[in-house]
Parts: structure tokens; C-alpha cells; sequence
């Protein structure tokens, strides 16, 4: 397979590196390929390994679009809608397309890994019976641990590693990659508060959540988000979740946390990124605590649905990527 | 793990307090324990104060829908609006669309974040619905 080649289809590719130079030459080939075939490159990365990129591309550099990983995808929610927008902006064109994207570092909170792996899944799902473009994932194999690299085997379809990609026997497939997620979240935190509500007490919920923000410290601006973020998922609890549910609440050492718990189930996988059209019946509550909130942990088991929604209390306190 | 009211969230409902929405409330065109609703003279249009949510947002569609003017733009003042979620914007929007014919809905003092959800919710671009900040409303 040269990596000049244009797909035929969506092409989802782990790139397995282990240091600076076995990462460039997984990357750049891919990258120029894509831009001697006329094809619209943009990479998201950590601003370390941009200015890697750049060197090793030096004039190609400006024919690339770069993105900062740690601002597109510190809720990797957020990471499917930008790679989406990337190609409708271009399929008018009808060309191909390339992608670099590297959601996981290690430094990412064992909250976000599970995040970023189901992002990883789901793409499967945005993208894999659309147009044909090509997204290349690079994993670190030195830096994150060995489950997670397995992951990344089920996560994809193709992996690559010393410049040889292959079919991963391991792949989940397509359908199986928007299965219900299940995986158990971590224990409330210890004197989480905890109210039900039904049809008329939704405006309990919001003032408990602005309540844990105010006494939190969380400024006016942040704080009047997250109400609202908690209110709209609430909301959906109280419109298709059985008429109401269950909130509790707690602080974090550096985030607040409110979780929905209700009987509904969400069918859609995509139903918290896909940007909402302007026609007005179109649900917006997820997407809006996608775009509100630093993290969003959506479940769906047999018995119903939970929604937990993070907030860092300093927002100073930015996720930024360790460097390589 | 049970929480009841509690003081810091609870001064709307505590006893022995005055109604923050009281102003109004006797000429309101709509009013419930959350909103009160009332005309303004200059330039002619609605006044809203408190919440909107899902538990009143048809209520405020209708009233958007009997009270509007019959020619030229509509004036809404909701720099009092204290919170307003996804279903009350639709509202605003969709009687912004009703107007029809190059009429247009303007919003008066819509408070920061109301902005940021129309951003984000995809639904800042509509030409008939336009964020003013002319200061000029009068009860």
C-alpha cells in the first residue's frame, strides 16, 4: 500500500511511533502524498509537534492546515464535528482528503482516555460510509500504556507501524463501533448530593447546579454555562427519559460534577456531536453541554441512561499536551 | 444526600419575601411564578423578567404570537431574563420566523450567555431575528 494512494473509502489509520523520528516518518510521507495528489491536509496536533511538522516540511508547510489538538479536542467530543466541518468544507470540491489527528497523550485523565477512545470508535461511524478521505492516527507507543495501544487495534481498521500498514484483525467494525456504551463510571465523589425530579423540577436541578458552581468558585460567566448544560440534559430527561430522574452532584479536586440519571435511552451514537442545522426541531441539549462543558460521559445500560457532565472549576487549568 | 431548599438558591421561593417579580406582575400580558411578561410603550413591544424553560416556553410562544404587531418589526426587552434554555430561544425563533415578509424580531439586552447558546446552538445567523443594543426600550 503506497501512502501516496488515494482511497477509495473512509480510511481510519493508527499509526503506532515510539519517538520524534519515527513519527515524522510516519507522518510526513503521508502528508506530502496527500498534498502532490491536490488533497486538503490538516493535521491536529500539540503545538510541539506542528513545529516539527513545519521543519520537516519547510515550504509544504503552507499548503497545510494545523490545528492544536489541546483547544479542539480538550473535550474530545468536540473532535468529531471539527473533522466533519474539515470535510464539508471540501466536498464540494469533490476531492480527497488527509487528516492527522493524535487525541490521546498520555497526560490525558483516565476520565478523557475512555472519552477518547469511544471519539476514536465513533468516527468509525461519522465518516465510514461517507465520502472517501483518509485519517491518520498517531499513537505513542513508548509513552501509552499497552491497553490502549490494543484499543487503537480495535478502534481502527488499518494499522501502521515502521512504515508497513496492515488490515487489523482486531477491528470492531462499523456497526459495533456505535454500540451502546457501556463502560461503568468511577463512584460519585464522596458527599455527592443527590435530588430526583419530575416533570415540574427542572428548576431544582438548575439551582443545585449553580448552587455547586457559585460555592465552588467557579466564575459567573462558567457557572451560568454549566447551569444551563445540566438544565438541558435534565430537560431530556424530563421529555424522553421517562418524565424525570435523578441528579447528584459533587465537587472533584478541580472540577465540579453534576451526573442525570434516567430511564431513556439515547439510539443515536452520534447524537452529542452532530452540529445542530438551523431548522428548529432538531435536538440541541447534548451538543450544547458538549460545547459548555470540559467533559461529557454519556452511558446507556439496559435499565436507562447517565449522563455526567464535567467542569473545571479554574478554566486556567487548560489540559495542555506533554510534550514528545 | 437529601437536599431540600437551601438558603442560597432559595430566596425566590422563601417566606416572607417579597416576589422579585411583583413589578408587573398586576399588568402583565402573561404571567406564572417564573415570568412576567408586560408591554412596552417605546418602542412598542414585550417586556420579559425571570426564567424561561420548558415548563413555559408554549405559554411564551403563544403570548408572542397575540401580541405582536401586526406591521413592521417586533421589539423584545429580555435584559431581565435570568435564564433562558433551548426551548425558549426556539420560541424567540420561531416567532421570529413567523413575522415573515422581511420583518424582524429584535431582541433587546439578551444577556451574554443567551448569546453564546444562539452561537453554539446554530441559530445566531437568522435574518429575522436581530440582537440589538440601542438601550432605547421603555416600560
Amino acid at each position: 500500500m503506497s501512502a501516496q494512494a488515494p482511497v477509495e473509502r473512509f480510511r481510519h489509520e493508527a499509526l503506532l511511533y515510539s519517538g520524534w523520528a519515527e513519527f515524522v516518518a510516519g507522518t510526513v510521507p503521508f502528508i506530502r502524498g496527500g498534498l502532490e495528489a491536490g488533497e486538503p491536509v490538516l493535521v491536529v496536533e500539540s503545538p510541539e509537534k506542528i513545529d516539527l511538522l513545519r521543519e520537516a516540511l519547510d515550504r509544504e508547510a503552507d499548503r497545510v492546515l494545523f490545528a492544536d489538538m489541546a483547544a479542539v479536542g480538550a473535550n474530545p467530543a468536540r473532535i468529531i464535528p471539527a473533522w466533519q466541518e474539515f470535510v464539508e468544507r471540501n466536498s464540494a470540491s469533490g476531492t480527497h482528503l488527509r487528516g492527522v489527528g493524535e487525541p490521546i497523550w498520555k497526560g490525558r485523565t483516565d476520565d478523557e482516555l475512555v472519552e477518547c477512545q469511544r471519539h476514536e470508535s465513533l468516527l468509525n461511524v461519522a465518516f465510514g460510509n461517507g465520502q472517501p478521505w483518509w485519517l491518520l492516527c498517531p499513537y505513542d507507543i513508548e509513552k501509552l500504556d499497552r491497553s490502549v495501544i490494543d484499543e487503537a487495534r480495535r478502534s481502527h481498521e488499518f494499522v501502521s507501524q515502521h512504515g508497513n500498514a496492515r488490515t487489523s484483525p482486531d477491528f470492531r467494525g462499523i456497526e459495533a463501533s456505535g454500540a451502546p456504551f457501556d463502560p461503568p463510571l468511577p463512584a460519585p465523589g464522596t458527599g455527592a448530593l443527590q435530588l430526583e425530579f419530575g416533570p415540574d423540577g427542572v428548576a431544582a436541578v438548575r439551582r443545585l447546579a449553580a448552587r455547586l458552581a457559585v460555592e465552588a468558585g467557579v466564575d459567573a460567566s462558567r457557572a451560568a454555562d454549566f447551569t444551563l448544560a445540566v438544565h438541558e440534559v435534565a430537560a431530556n430527561s424530563i421529555r424522553h427519559g421517562g418524565g424525570g430522574g435523578r441528579v447528584l452532584a459533587w465537587r472533584q479536586t478541580d472540577r465540579i460534577v453534576c451526573e442525570i440519571q434516567d430511564r431513556g435511552r439515547y439510539m443515536h451514537a452520534l447524537a452529542d456531536r452532530e452540529r445542530p442545522r438551523p431548522d428548529r426541531g432538531a435536538p440541541r441539549g447534548l451538543w450544547l453541554a458538549n460545547q459548555l462543558c470540559d467533559l461529557v460521559q454519556i452511558r446507556t445500560f439496559p435499565s436507562g441512561t447517565a449522563v455526567r457532565l464535567h467542569l473545571r472549576i479554574d478554566p486556567r487549568h487548560h489540559l495542555h499536551l506533554v510534550p514528545a | 444526600m437529601e437536599v431540600a431548599e437551601q438558603p442560597w438558591f432559595a430566596w425566590r421561593g422563601e417566606k416572607g419575601r417579597l416576589d422579585p417579580l411583583a413589578e408587573g406582575r398586576e399588568h402583565a400580558v402573561y404571567s406564572d411564578r417564573q415570568l412576567v411578561v408586560t408591554r412596552t410603550s417605546t418602542p412598542p413591544g414585550l417586556l420579559f423578567a425571570g426564567e424561561i424553560d420548558l415548563t413555559n416556553s408554549d405559554a411564551v410562544a403563544k403570548s408572542l404570537a397575540s401580541e405582536f404587531p401586526i406591521f413592521g418589526d417586533a421589539h423584545l426587552d429580555v435584559g431581565r431574563l435570568s435564564f433562558c434554555d433551548i426551548s425558549g430561544i426556539r420560541a424567540l425563533v420561531e416567532a421570529a420566523e413567523a413575522l415573515g415578509a422581511g420583518r424582524r424580531l429584535l431582541l433587546h439586552g439578551l444577556p451574554g450567555q443567551l448569546q453564546t447558546v444562539m452561537r453554539v446552538t446554530g441559530w445566531s445567523d437568522l435574518p429575522s431575528l436581530v440582537l440589538c443594543d440601542c438601550q432605547v426600550v421603555q416600560p
